[in-house]
């Protein structure tokens, strides 16, 4: 049997099954088992999914996808990669998470069935949607028109392990916050948004949160090796895409935990659960749609962009239909002090709102310029590092203030009075340095300062034992990410002030020299890789005759399809990276060499992987409501 | 008023003044530091800020690749094929650069015949075009569907 209608006819099943659990999203509902039409469609996507993978690893040029997205001399994990490295591909994988959420919601203990009914079916609502438009726009099983007996390959940029599993990780946290919004809806619906609603979605809330932070930092740590930049971040709108719903979900998973905790703040949430998911989706948008330019190239085509627009204005109508009715019953009408543990925890959700306001509109003004004005412009760096300065310092506070604040109400003396000596201590700490090192500015002083402070306070929080010298595990999760949250300011900010980039002009034999280090060029040779021809080049970091280390940067001609990369060669430290990036001028008879030395770069790695270590724990440790 | 009205009151108006100069101040940063594209005609055209960084984009004109190896300065022209620009760029050319391909440069203006480059932008396939700069060619009339 034709492989590919296979493939169609699990994706009808898919769609089939998911309109009818969307049904039960109806006032009068049809009498069926939820459970079954709410499983059955990740079973057919799963299988779909498998097939396309099949057909990549196969070499099968009998589909178009294919053909546009492989070459047979391709090593195998990209061949697997490619599969999803396309639109159609990852349009088909992004379906296969919404299902795979629903499946797994579908076997949670909560006891409301009504309302299990109506999240299982709202999510399906969506899963719905996603295969529509996959069956009628961007199916991945059209075959080719004519016999076809070699694909065209893919962007050898792409062509990296890393990249291979970076998008599944980020949809996991993107479409996670589909399964939130689903409980929005849901909540809504069977009017329960209260303490146990916050109870179940807080594990869903915090799943979505791990995988989007750790799908951010891969997508950093790529860019860092792969563009050969030397930078990490580049607010590059693909990035910010990315970020937008971090932040926004950042904010929603505290204001669950008070919910959870004060039984206050309902609408609030439900408003984040329905703007995180949405910038999840505009995020989409931006990087399917090519609007907007950046380093990052992706198949982009207009129309999908405009489906994906579609598709958001639906959920916004009806969250916000649902909300204009249901909204205002929500909230449980009690006042909140100024000074208490929840109030310093909705100050960071301003301030997150605040930062996310700034990337916002960094990302889209370019869009308004060119749409509007018919005049192509970009936003420079120095805009968001402007704007979001004095925006950290206060989150920094906050985040030092808060976990020591009491819940319902507190006295600033005693917060005061359980921060300042850590503070002094840091302050001392930063100051000695300043003084015995580099002079530092004062806005890096504070935010050194402010960072140090966090770690130490969060270190002395979260750390602690109780008489059974065994680790007092709820609040252990908060304190590991607020840890990582610091130690990413601080790496981040000692790493704008300290790095040193110096570009040279090298033959071989030449000693270039970078803040007192000795880089001797030694040679360079011709290589054949598997599916291209590289130049790679050898450099030793000298101590007058020994060699130290030796960095071997690289370039690469590819020619399926034809392109030219810069490999770098760094050279990870505990405290610095040592960066070295070639390219060769046409016609020259030398090389270009960049070496950059970057400290604290590995820190800012561990810290991610701390807010994510984090997350987890916050899961597995999660304090139980009392029944 | 009662006391609660009065401290709603007062909080929101806090709060409302707080959000007003919070969102002038970003409006004004982001003002400074938009950076306007330019094809070689809209530059003859522009009333250029010598202090602001600005993009142009057009193809590299043929035979107008040199590189001084005394002052380590790169020079060629871009053009639209109806004005030209000098640029001079120190540093290091992306891999894909070469004569009648599409570049973006960013830098500062010297006058409007001529821009320092602080980065020329890499061009990810030899295929790939910056949207800006087929833009800019089919406002002159000089792009070619393929």
């Amino acid at each position: 049997m034709n492989l590919g209608n296979v493939g169609n006819i699990l994706m009808l099943v898919c769609l089939l099954a998911s309109l009818i659990q969307s049904t039960q999203l109806l006032p009068k509902k049809i009498d069926i088992d939820y459970k079954i039409f709410s499983r059955l469609p990740f079973y057919s996507s799963l299988l779909a999914f498998i097939l396309l993978i099949y057909i990549f690893v196969d070499s099968n040029f009998n589909y178009q996808l294919v053909v546009n997205n492989s070459h047979s001399e391709k090593p195998l994990i990209y061949k697997i990669a490619g599969a999803w490295g396309n639109h159609e591909g990852s349009l088909l994988l992004w379906i296969l998470v919404l299902t795979i959420f629903n499946f797994m919601f579908s076997y949670s203990k909560i006891e409301h069935t009504d309302f299990k009914k109506n999240v299982t079916a709202f999510q399906s609502l969506m899963i719905f949607g996603f295969t529509l438009f996959l069956l009628l726009t961007s199916n991945p099983f059209t075959p080719t028109e004519t016999f076809v007996s070699e694909g065209l390959g893919l962007n050898p940029v792409l062509q990296d392990l890393l990249l291979a599993i970076h998008p599944p990780i980020l949809y996991v946290g993107y479409v996670g916050y589909s399964l939130v919004l689903s409980f929005a809806i849901g909540g809504m619906i069977t009017n329960k948004v209260d303490k146990e609603w916050a109870e179940w979605l807080h594990p869903w809330v915090l799943t979505a949160w791990i995988f989007l932070t750790l799908g951010i930092g891969l997508g950093s740590f790529w860019a860092y090796y792969e563009l050969g930049w030397g930078g990490y971040w580049f607010w590059d709108p693909v990035e910010n895409a990315s970020l937008m719903p971090w932040l926004a979900g950042t904010a929603l998973f505290h204001c669950v935990i008070i919910l959870k905790k004060k039984n206050i703040l309902q609408s609030w949430t439900i408003l984040l659960s329905i703007l995180t998911f949405s910038l999840s989706l505009i995020g989409t948008f931006l990087v399917r749609s090519g609007i907007l330019n950046s380093v990052h190239t992706f198949a982009s085509d207009p129309a999908r962009g405009l489906f994906i627009l579609i598709f958001l204005a639906i959920i916004l109508i009806i969250s916000f239909t649902l909300y204009a009715f249901k909204g205002p019953l929500l909230d449980n009408k009690s006042e909140m002090s100024l000074v208490s543990k929840e109030s310093s925890i909705l100050a960071n959700n301003w301030l997150l709102l605040s930062t996310l306001f700034v990337v916002f509109l960094g990302t889209l003004y370019p869009l308004g310029t060119d749409l509007f004005l018919q005049k192509s412009t970009s936003v420079g760096p120095n805009y968001y590092i402007l704007s979001l300065l004095p925006i950290t310092v206060l989150l920094l506070f906050f985040m030092i203030i808060g976990p020591n604040a009491k819940w319902q109400s507190d006295k600033i003396s005693n917060i005061i009075l359980s921060t300042n000596k850590l503070f002094i201590l840091s302050l001392a700490i930063i100051f000695g340095f300043s003084i015995y090192f580099d002079e530092l500015h004062l806005t890096q002083i504070t935010l050194l300062t402010l960072c140090l402070t966090l770690i130490l306070v969060s270190i002395k929080d979260g750390l602690r034992v109780n008489h059974n010298y065994t680790i007092i595990k709820p609040s252990l999760g908060k304190s590991l990410a607020h840890i990582g949250f610091g130690l990413l300011i601080l790496s981040v900010v000692a790493n704008a002030t300290f790095a040193q980039e110096k570009i040279f002009q090298a033959k071989v034999n030449d000693i270039l020299i970078l803040d007192d280090q000795k880089f001797r060029f030694d040679s360079v040779e011709q290589n054949k890789g598997k599916n291209y021809n590289s130049i790679i080049a050898t450099f030793h970091l000298m101590d007058n005759k020994t060699i130290l280390e030796t960095f071997k940067p690289e370039i690469r001609v590819y020619s399926n399809p034809p392109t030219v990369t810069s490999e770098t060669s760094i050279i990870r430290k505990f405290l610095t990276d040592i960066y070295v990036v070639m390219n060769i001028p046409e016609n020259s008879d030398f090389v270009n060499v960049r070496i950059h030395i970057k400290p604290l770069i590995s820190f800012i790695w561990l810290s991610i992987i701390l807010m994510v270590i984090g997350g987890m724990s916050a899961i597995v440790f999660r304090v139980k409501l009392k029944k | 008023m009662s006391k609660k009205v009065k401290k709603r009151l007062i909080t929101i108006l806090l709060s409302s003044l707080v959000l007003i100069i919070a969102t002038l101040l970003i409006t004004m940063n982001l003002k400074d530091n938009i950076i306007y594209f330019y094809s070689p005609t809209e530059l003859q055209g522009a009333s250029i800020d010598k202090k602001n960084i600005i993009r142009v984009g057009g193809l590299v004109k043929e035979d107008s690749y040199e590189y001084n190896d005394k002052t380590k300065i790169y020079s060629f022209i871009i053009t639209d094929n109806s004005n030209d620009v000098d640029v001079e760029f120190v540093g290091i050319m992306p891999n894909l650069f070469a004569e009648n391909k599409g570049v973006v440069v960013e830098g500062l203006a010297i006058d409007k015949k001529k821009i320092t480059a602080i980065k020329v932008l890499a061009k990810h396939d030899e295929n790939y075009m910056p949207p800006e700069v087929i833009d800019a060619l089919k406002k002159e009339g000089q792009w070619q569907e393929k």
